[in-house]
């Protein structure tokens, strides 16, 4: 051999050598993702604007889970398509299981909550915030994480939730607190960025996502976190420790919020979808020939009729016969089903999966004002908000409620109208005979057919505090 | 001290001995030919017994070779031979061989170590083999199937029926949970990859998981043509040489070289078909009422549909797959060369036309492989392959939107014709009471297709530094690199019955996966024989680069009419980048001594990787392996071998296991940032598997009877696993390493030549193979693992002290109520191969049989059949006997679908008849020889197993067998003729 030869042979080798020798020529990264040391490590006000829309972003988690399993336990509706039996069985009549379905709705919450919670704590560490954004940005998040736990506890019920998430994962999980003491926690966050918004000047220093339109300033945020206030007083008003103090403070923070008895009852602030590439689509909409969300029928015949004859404006923008294939849809021996949630159709009955769902809208917040005003205001002007959505929103005649009627009454009366203004929005006729004791009137199909109190703590949240499943944590 | 000074009079020996060589002056010559034809035998080596001196046959089968003064013992070994002693007198120098057909493989050279070989014979540790001429005797689309029955310790099982392979090795059990759990594939010494790239299929069938996709894995690339001969290292002391890649076993492959001498050329033609195997049986409706009637039929719409038409049944599965087509194969090659320059070329155009239409598998390649001798110490050999694949594999397994064609006919009645009507259109079977899918109007409008292009190339350097009597120095070289570009084209158009209530009807797929790996190795094996001892001390380095890149392109609501992926509303890009980087140094040491009855061997390889989360750390893994040959134990020439070996291997943490990512959620036109639900180790490491294996072999009856028997002990730990935290923490799994999962099994192999004579010949080999797995520690609850099944349907559990193969399901408690609790296991008791071969003259038959006893498939396909109400028992108490204790009425007991999965399949079988030489050669043209055969795949089975085949995994290949049967795409079977010439 040459000695070219035996230098070419010693030159691969060093090279092979070298390349197994230098550390950097192991340190792959990942180029597919951000690491979360990109938001952590060293944030700054661009880092800190995508994590705030990130937040808002995650805040839709569990939404489509929650509407249509809360539609279906208040029986707004049914998921008829067929594909999973757990769905007319186990949705229907039980058992609810922790490790499937009962356990659903849970985990996306707090997904958010992680995100959320690192935002707060990255905020302070960003060099080229000034203090008045870093006060708007946490009163951003603050109430964003109300808005999660809100969801969380009416989800949870009785059970109470976890609040104090942010431990690391080698600790033992946040304990759960009670129903009362979550409400508690959601007021005093809500207040807290209530505080933040108010030190936190003119702008927020990131724009705010779609959806938020009117609430893209730290002044105007505010009356969207008071509108969240408002319903957490009005959900808590019914438990122990709530009462009329809380529908009392309601009014306080309805008066604060967005709430307009002139202003259009569809202003509000919404999880926004879009049909565009990548955009997240709205989870319930789909085509009049899909076989898969229907309206109860009981929703179809309780719809009152307007003087002429036709029914309810809200229910004939809301609910459309079903067509193709999707006539006459059953599953097991539950009666035919005819009509499809059309709320988030297009007008030519076609799935619009660009169109938002609202977090809490003006309408809501005039039933929310009608409710606290009968129990802890006026009479006359619950009877009055009553009737403003009514003819406003349902072009049907006032109601017949006087001053003198019987709570029971109102609350008939304002359980119709907060179905049909919310129907396939937040499951509100499950939520509301809950807080109303009123589970025994949900109408059921057939017999052995239930409904539940609360979806269950997931069996992977009792596997983690070593309890057996289901669990019923104690707690704080 | 005195050790040191050993060292260096050896050393200065070493230095010596070369000049010693050109000193000797006798040369030893002869023949080398096979027995009872006497034809000469090529390429044999023929070595003088105590020395490093070794010459090669020449096409005559003619050699030389120097040899010291005195009585010396000449050993002659060829591929395909039993290798033969024979002792020359001092003052004889000529000698001849007559050479016989090593039937049970036990002289084929087999890797033992990064830079050297051993004979089986002689090997330490159990290595299967199987030669090339085993794996193409019978048609298959990818090597797997060919090996069917053919291994012990192997346990190789097929996914579903759809061509193009999508088969899955498992070598010695289960031996990880999360992580690759792929044998490592080495072809000429370069790394194959055996990637599955996921085409998107269940983004338009809504898949329960990506795993549905379905894909071919890429040994599908690989042409069984060209093989000469597959090695398996099944233990950990063999294959420890592979590191961390080798946890699941090492399976080498060498392609076919060229020999001196004249030119030859093959020609081999196959035409065939395939046909369906096994299939559902359309239930006959009594009645047009009780097809209208809901809860015996299917509703109203079935009653007017059947209006004006009559109450036929139509068998769908008939009418799906039941068309035979022509398969074909073409394949030709030329080898030969000089004693210098060798060459082996070969071409193939394969086309298999399988059972659903639209669908099927196409090869072309080409390969190139070349042996260069330069000067007279270095060798230099390249190979190279290109190769295009064509896969459609059809639309089967789970799903749903009922796009899947099985899915899709559970719900059909079979009242609804689904032929094309004769105005062209095609009946949607919702309008009579079916789903809206009708799978010969998907099979002739959508296109679910992936082609592949690769090229694998790779270079061996040998430079034989110096050779003497008594030692030997070379330096070894190797390198490669195998590069694939898979593109999946999906296309499902908006006409489609299940596109149309979609929001966005029409979705089209662009996927592609590019795969670049790289290995260089380069190391020097010294060999020195003193004293009755040969010390063969080898050592070097190793660099393994892969990097694998997919991007996709998803479109929805197309244009009608459309397919490209700019024509629709909502394109989603995808892109994910894996690399991977690991370098490694090896040593190892090779004894043979007491005249080679006793062998040990000992090695480490230390290698780092850029999967761990120490990027600087060197892992090590250590072998030690030893053998002792007890000779004419049962009669002369017979031998014992008992061995015994110890082993650790590693599997690396999977891309990405070390980071914790960020993700992007999009809104309103911008990017988020979100913290990811999966939370990474930093400190991730390589699971460790530590193997200890015994056995024997026993070789006699003049070598016509061979026994292989091989227990073994295989130990997991720092397994990798996902926690799954409190979900409260925001977080659904977390990466670490932990736990320890075990296999122990027994592998025997039974080979006999009942009968040798002069012109007739019964080969018969059987293997047996039995493995049982624990989870021995367990540091989180039970969890499902990947593709485990269906939650309340049967899935796998992994939980502490139960095999890792248990299913569990709701069953009925003896004690009344409804529990989840074992209802399965997926691993066979054992399987069984029994290979046959039978020569007369020129004809041979040959038939293979495996046979699974044992293990359980959860037959949802049944099930669905069931729900849809058109199971052809329906009504009947069989009927009902599984679906009461189900369906509604019922509490979902799942045990009923829970069947054994115990199979015996006539695997292969093939007739082959050579013309006479006399009559080959009257066709002139060079013909030299004819042989005409006809080959079987899959012709006969006996199976309990209710369902189409309990061979089935609708998640595809996974590291845990969950054998979940939905609707898989129907086994076939094939048969073909074929005609091969050579001149």
């Amino acid at each position: 051999m040459t000695t070219t030869k035996l230098s070419r042979v010693a030159g691969v080798a060093a090279l092979v050598f070298a390349a197994g020798c230098s550390d950097s020529h192991y340190n792959i990264l990942n180029t597919n993702a951000p690491t979360v040391e990109q938001l952590t490590g060293a944030p700054n006000k661009a880092i800190l604007g995508r994590a705030a829309l990130g937040a808002a972003a995650l805040l839709a988690n569990d939404l489509g889970g929650e509407i249509s399993f809360f539609a279906i336990f208040g029986r707004e509706g049914y998921n008829l398509l067929g594909n999973d039996p757990r769905l007319t069985q186990e949705m229907l009549r039980g058992p609810l299981e922790a490790g499937g379905f009962g356990g659903a709705n849970f985990t996306g919450k707090y997904i958010a909550l992680r995100t959320i919670n690192e935002y707060l704590k990255a905020i302070d560490a960003a060099p080229d915030l000034t203090a008045a954004e870093k006060s708007a940005s946490k009163g951003y998040a603050k109430t964003l994480k109300a808005v999660l736990l809100l969801r969380t506890i009416v989800r949870n019920g009785v059970l109470g939730a976890p609040i104090a998430v942010e431990v690391s994962l080698n600790d033992p999980p946040a304990p759960f607190v009670s129903q009362a003491g979550v409400y508690t926690y959601i007021l005093a966050q809500l207040d807290e960025a209530r505080s933040d918004l108010n030190a936190g000047g003119t702008a927020f220093p990131f724009n705010t996502p779609s959806g938020h339109e009117i609430a893209n300033t730290p002044a105007n945020f505010i009356k969207f976190n008071r509108a969240i206030a408002a319903k957490a007083q009005v959900l808590r008003s019914t438990l122990a420790g709530g009462g009329n103090a809380a529908y009392t403070a309601a009014l306080t923070a309805l008066n604060e919020s967005f709430m307009s008895r002139t202003g259009a009852l569809s202003n509000a602030v919404s999880y926004a979808y879009s049909s565009a590439s990548g955009e997240p689509n709205n989870p319930i909409s789909e085509n009049l020939s899909a076989q898969r969300f229907y309206i109860h029928n009981s929703v179809v015949s309780g719809v009152q009729l307007k003087g002429n004859g036709q029914p309810d404006n809200r229910y004939a923008a809301k609910v459309k016969p079903a067509i193709g294939d999707a006539v006459n849809r059953t599953q097991g021996s539950l009666p035919l089903h005819n009509f499809k949630p059309a709320m988030y159709n297009n007008a030519d009955g076609t799935a619009d999966l660009g169109a938002d769902i609202p977090v809490i809208k003006n309408e809501e917040l005039i039933l929310l004002a009608a409710e606290a005003n009968w129990f802890a205001g006026s009479k006359q002007q619950a009877i009055d908000d009553i009737n403003l959505i009514r003819t406003t929103s349902g072009g049907l005649a006032p109601t017949s409620l006087t001053t003198s009627s019987t709570n029971a009454q109102f609350i008939t009366e304002l359980l119709y109208n907060r179905l049909y203004s919310l129907l396939w929005e937040q499951g509100t006729r499950w939520v509301d005979a809950r807080r109303f004791n009123l589970l025994s009137t949900i109408p059921l199909d057939r017999a052995g057919d239930v409904t539940f109190q609360n979806m269950l703590v997931p069996a992977t949240e009792c596997d983690a505090r070593g309890l057996s499943v289901p669990c019923t944590p104690p707690t704080q | 001290m005195g050790m040191h000074r050993k060292i260096l009079r050896l050393a200065a020996g070493l230095m010596v001995l070369p000049g010693l060589l050109a000193a000797q002056a006798r040369q030893i010559s002869g023949t080398v030919t096979r027995v009872g034809t006497g034809a000469p035998i090529p390429e044999a080596t023929v070595s003088v017994v105590g020395t490093t001196n070794s010459a090669r046959t020449n096409a005559q089968g003619q050699f030389v070779v120097s040899a010291p003064a005195g009585e010396v013992r000449l050993q002659v070994r060829a591929i395909g031979f039993t290798r033969k002693d024979a002792i020359v007198p001092a003052g004889n120098n000529t000698v001849n061989f007559t050479l016989d057909q090593d039937v049970f493989k036990l002289d084929e050279v087999v890797v033992s170590g990064a830079a050297t070989t051993v004979e089986r014979r002689q090997a330490a540790t159990s290595i299967g083999y199987v030669s090339g001429d085993d794996v193409t005797k019978v048609a298959s689309a990818s090597i797997e199937s060919a090996l069917h029955g053919k291994l012990a310790g192997v346990n190789i099982q097929g996914n579903g029926g759809a061509p193009g392979g999508g088969l899955q090795l498992q070598i010695r059990g289960t031996n990880t949970i999360l992580g690759a759990f792929d044998p490592l594939f080495v072809v000429d010494g370069v790394i194959y990859s055996n990637a599955r790239i996921l085409g998107g299929r269940s983004t338009i069938d809504n898949g329960a998981s990506v795993l549905e996709d379905d894909p071919a894995n890429r040994l599908a690339d690989l042409n069984p043509a060209d093989i000469a001969s597959i090695e398996v290292l099944k233990g950990a002391a063999a294959a420890a040489i592979y590191g961390s890649k080798a946890a699941n076993g090492v399976v080498v492959v060498k392609t076919i070289r060229g020999a001196a001498g004249t030119t030859r050329v093959n020609v081999s033609q196959r035409l065939g078909t395939f046909d369906l195997l096994r299939r559902y049986e359309p239930r006959i409706y009594a009645s047009v009422a009780e097809a209208a009637d809901p809860s015996t039929g299917h509703g109203a719409s079935a009653g007017t549909f059947l209006q004006g038409r009559s109450l036929e049944a139509f068998n769908h599965y008939e009418q799906v797959w039941g068309k035979k087509r022509l398969s074909y194969e073409t394949v030709a090659d030329v080898s030969g060369g000089t004693e210098t320059t060798k060459y082996f070329m070969s071409a193939t155009w394969k086309r298999d036309n399988a059972i659903e239409p639209g669908t099927g598998f196409s090869r072309q390649a080409l390969r190139v492989n070349l042996d260069q001798k330069v000067g007279s110490k270095i060798d230099i050999s390249v190979s190279s392959v290109f190769n295009r694949a064509l896969h459609a594999r059809g639309w089967g397994n789970n799903c749903n939107n009922y796009a899947c064609f099985g899915y899709a006919l559970a719900y059909i009645p079979s009242f609804i014709d689904l032929r094309k009507q004769s105005d062209g259109s095609y009946i949607n079977p919702a309008i009579g009471g079916g789903v809206s899918s009708n799978p010969l109007q998907t099979a002739e409008l959508a296109r679910n297709e992936a082609e592949t292009f690769r090229f694998t190339g790779g270079v061996n350097f040998t430079y034989n530094a110096y050779t003497s009597e008594k030692s030997s120095f070379r330096v070894v070289g190797s390198g490669g690199a195998d590069l694939f570009s898979q593109n999946d084209d999906l296309w499902s158009p908006n006409e489609l019955f299940y596109e149309f209530s979609q929001a966005r009807p029409g979705t089209s797929i662009q996927n592609n996966g590019k795969n670049r790996q790289m290995n260089w190795n380069l190391g020097a094996v010294h060999t020195l024989r003193t004293g009755g001892i040969q010390f063969t001390t080898s050592g070097g380095m190793q660099y393994e680069d892969r990097r694998l890149l997919t991007t996709r392109i998803t479109t929805d609501n197309l244009v009608p009419g459309q397919q490209n992926v700019n024509q629709g509303t909502n394109v989603v890009a995808a892109q994910t980048l894996t690399p991977e980087r690991t370098f490694a140094f090896y040593g190892q040491e090779d004894l043979s001594l007491l005249d080679d009855r006793l062998l040990i061997s000992g090695g480490v390889r230390s290698e780092r990787s850029s999967a761990n989360g120490d990027i600087g750390k060197y892992f090590a893994y250590p072998r030690v392996s030893a053998k002792y040959s007890i000779r004419d134990i049962i009669g002369s020439g017979s031998e014992l071998k008992l061995r015994a070996g110890y082993g650790q291997l590693g599997n690396q943490p999977v891309f990405g296991n070390k980071f914790t990512l960020l993700n992007t959620p999009q809104l309103g036109g911008r990017n988020g940032f979100a913290v990811a639900t999966t939370a990474g180790d930093p400190t991730i490491k390589p699971e460790r598997v530590k193997e200890i294996e015994g056995g024997f072999d026993l070789n006699f009856w003049n070598g016509r009877i061979n026994i292989d028997v091989t227990a073994f002990r295989r130990q997991t730990t720092d397994l990798l696993l996902s926690r799954t935290p409190a979900p409260s923490t925001g977080f659904t799994a977390q990466i670490f390493n932990g736990g320890q999962i075990s296999n122990k099994g027994i592998e025997t192999v039974f080979g006999i030549t009942p009968i040798q004579k002069s012109n007739f010949n019964w080969v018969s080999s059987t293997s047996f193979t039995l493995v049982r797995s624990n989870v021995d520690s367990l540091p989180v609850p039970a969890f499902r693992p990947p593709a485990s099944g269906f939650g309340g349907l049967g899935v796998l559990l992994i939980a502490q002290g139960k095999p890792l193969t248990r299913v569990i399901g709701p069953k009925l408690n003896p004690s009344g109520g409804v529990v989840q609790d074992d209802v399965g296991d997926t691993n066979p008791d054992f399987r069984m191969g029994f290979q046959n071969s039978f020569t007369y003259k020129n004809l041979n038959f040959s038939f293979t049989v495996d046979w699974q006893k044992g293990g359980t498939v959860t037959n949802l396909t049944q099930l669905l059949y069931d729900d849809g109400k058109t199971s052809s028992d329906f009504g009947t108490p069989a009927y009902e006997d599984r679906w009461f204790p189900r369906g509604f009425a019922g509490q979902g007991i799942i045990t009923v679908y829970i069947e054994p999965a115990d199979f015996v399949k006539l695997r292969e079988v093939s007739v082959n008849w050579g013309l006479p030489r006399s009559v080959s050669e009257a066709f002139g043209l060079g013909v030299r020889d004819v042989r005409l055969g006809v080959t079987g795949r899959d012709l006969l089975w006996s199976t309990k197993y209710s369902g189409l085949d309990p061979e089935v995994a609708n998640f595809g290949a996974a590291a845990i067998r969950s054998n979940v049967d939905v609707t898989p795409y129907p086994p076939s079977r094939s048969v073909f003729f074929n005609v091969a010439v050579s001149y």
